[in-house]
């Protein structure tokens, strides 16, 4: 079993998150250290999964509602003035499983077994995800064109 | 025979590519949000394959696999997986449950289709016959509707009916892209606009992307009504192609 504090939990993420978006969306992204206080300011979805095991934690997507919409469209091939805001929801959730399946994988290969939720998504103004107690919590940055978006990771060894 | 295909997915934007993948095909997708909701459709649809998330709401792909494999008449029905869990583990375990094959998201709706195609025969969609029409016409995968100089009403009449058959033509190419080339009107009434209300509502209502070519007078006289106020205007046909 590796020791959890020497996972690559950032370039895990960077990876899986550059592989959507170039794979489902045809978007280039490139990943960036993420100042520890950064947050997106308002209006935003949060799509989140958990995974529960010898490990447990969160692997949260944060991107802004403008930048959601472009995302579903790009992801459902309609014009971004077509999409709802369900539909939003459903492509960030949908992100964010990808991105915590793969992470998933990766624990459980390197000797973490554990088992995946399915996605739940909130979106709002001004809203901050507050999380504690963990043994590790990364941050990174993705930017396309203009637009900065967040993936964010907690965990912890349970076993 | 048209392939029956159930794709089951609890992401509505999963279901959406796994359709839009199959539509150059002869295949009906029929779609269920769950494992429950996915073996109640198995016994009235009898699909020819199937699609099938792993991790979902209510009963996850595993558990329906599961109970699939458990009955005669469905369990030889081929299953692909597909699954954004890449670990040794989590394959080892959907391969000994079965499954004809598995695909790991992210993944392109043509890779889907390459691996169908090893488990069963897939026939390209015949083309649909064109319109014996002079105004609708297809250039790349765009259908054009070019009005004519001259407008009557016996005319619009017949470009509002050919206009609906040309929408059933669209579906079953799988199109959804239209340019309306208003550039070689002389004159522009009521029925006109009338016409061109009608085109914009249907393909709103069937997601259809259209643009408009015209006159600048036309684009001022669109921005009257609510349904085109938010429509541009295009100078060409060139021009309107550039903006998909």
């Amino acid at each position: 079993m590796t020791d959890i504090s020497k996972l690559d939990l950032k370039g895990f993420c960077a990876n899986s998150t550059r592989s959507v978006f170039h794979t489902m969306l045809s978007m280039a992204v490139s990943a960036a250290e993420a100042d520890p206080s950064m947050e997106l300011s308002g209006s935003k979805v949060v799509g989140c999964v958990s995974f529960t095991g010898d490990v447990i934690g969160n692997i949260c997507v944060h991107v802004s509602k403008e930048f959601g919409r472009v995302m579903a469209a790009a992801m459902m091939g309609m014009e971004v003035d077509e999409i709802e805001d369900d539909e939003i929801n459903d492509v960030i959730g949908e992100v964010s499983n990808m991105v915590g399946g793969d992470m998933k994988s990766k624990l459980c290969d390197a000797g973490f077994p554990c088992v995946l939720s399915i996605p739940n998504v909130t979106s709002g103004r001004d809203f901050k995800i507050e999380s504690k107690g963990w043994m590790r919590h990364e941050k990174i940055a993705f930017q396309h064109q203009e637009e900065l978006s967040m993936v964010e990771v907690f965990i912890k060894f349970i076993a | 025979m048209t392939l029956k295909v159930l794709a089951v997915d609890d992401s509505k934007t999963i279901r959406k590519i796994v359709s839009k993948a199959f539509s150059a095909y002869d295949c009906e997708v029929v779609e269920a949000e769950n494992g429950i909701e996915g073996l109640s459709m198995i016994s009235n649809v009898k699909p020819d394959l199937i699609i099938l998330d792993i991790t979902m709401p209510v009963m996850n792909g595993v558990e329906m696999l599961g109970k699939l494999k458990g009955q005669p008449d469905m369990k030889d029905i081929p299953v692909i997986m597909l699954t954004a869990e890449s670990g040794k583990d989590n394959v080892m375990q959907i391969v000994k449950m079965g499954v004809r094959d598995y695909m790991v998201k992210p993944f392109k709706g043509e890779h889907l289709i390459e691996r169908v195609m090893k488990i069963v025969a897939l026939q390209p969609k015949e083309a649909p016959a064109p319109l014996p029409s002079p105004y609708f016409f297809v250039v790349d995968d765009i259908q054009m509707l070019s009005l004519p100089g001259k407008s009557d009403r016996a005319t619009l009449m017949e470009i509002e009916v050919d206009f609906n058959k040309s929408l059933k033509i669209m579906s079953t190419a799988g199109l959804n892209k239209m340019i309306l080339d208003a550039s070689h009107l002389k004159e522009l009434n009521m029925l006109v606009i009338k016409l061109i209300l009608s085109v914009v509502e249907s393909c709103q209502k069937y997601r259809i992307h259209l643009r408009f070519v015209g006159s600048s007078a036309l684009g001022t006289e669109l921005k009257g009504f609510q349904e085109t106020s938010s429509f541009s205007i295009n100078d060409s046909v060139g021009e309107a192609k550039k903006t998909f």
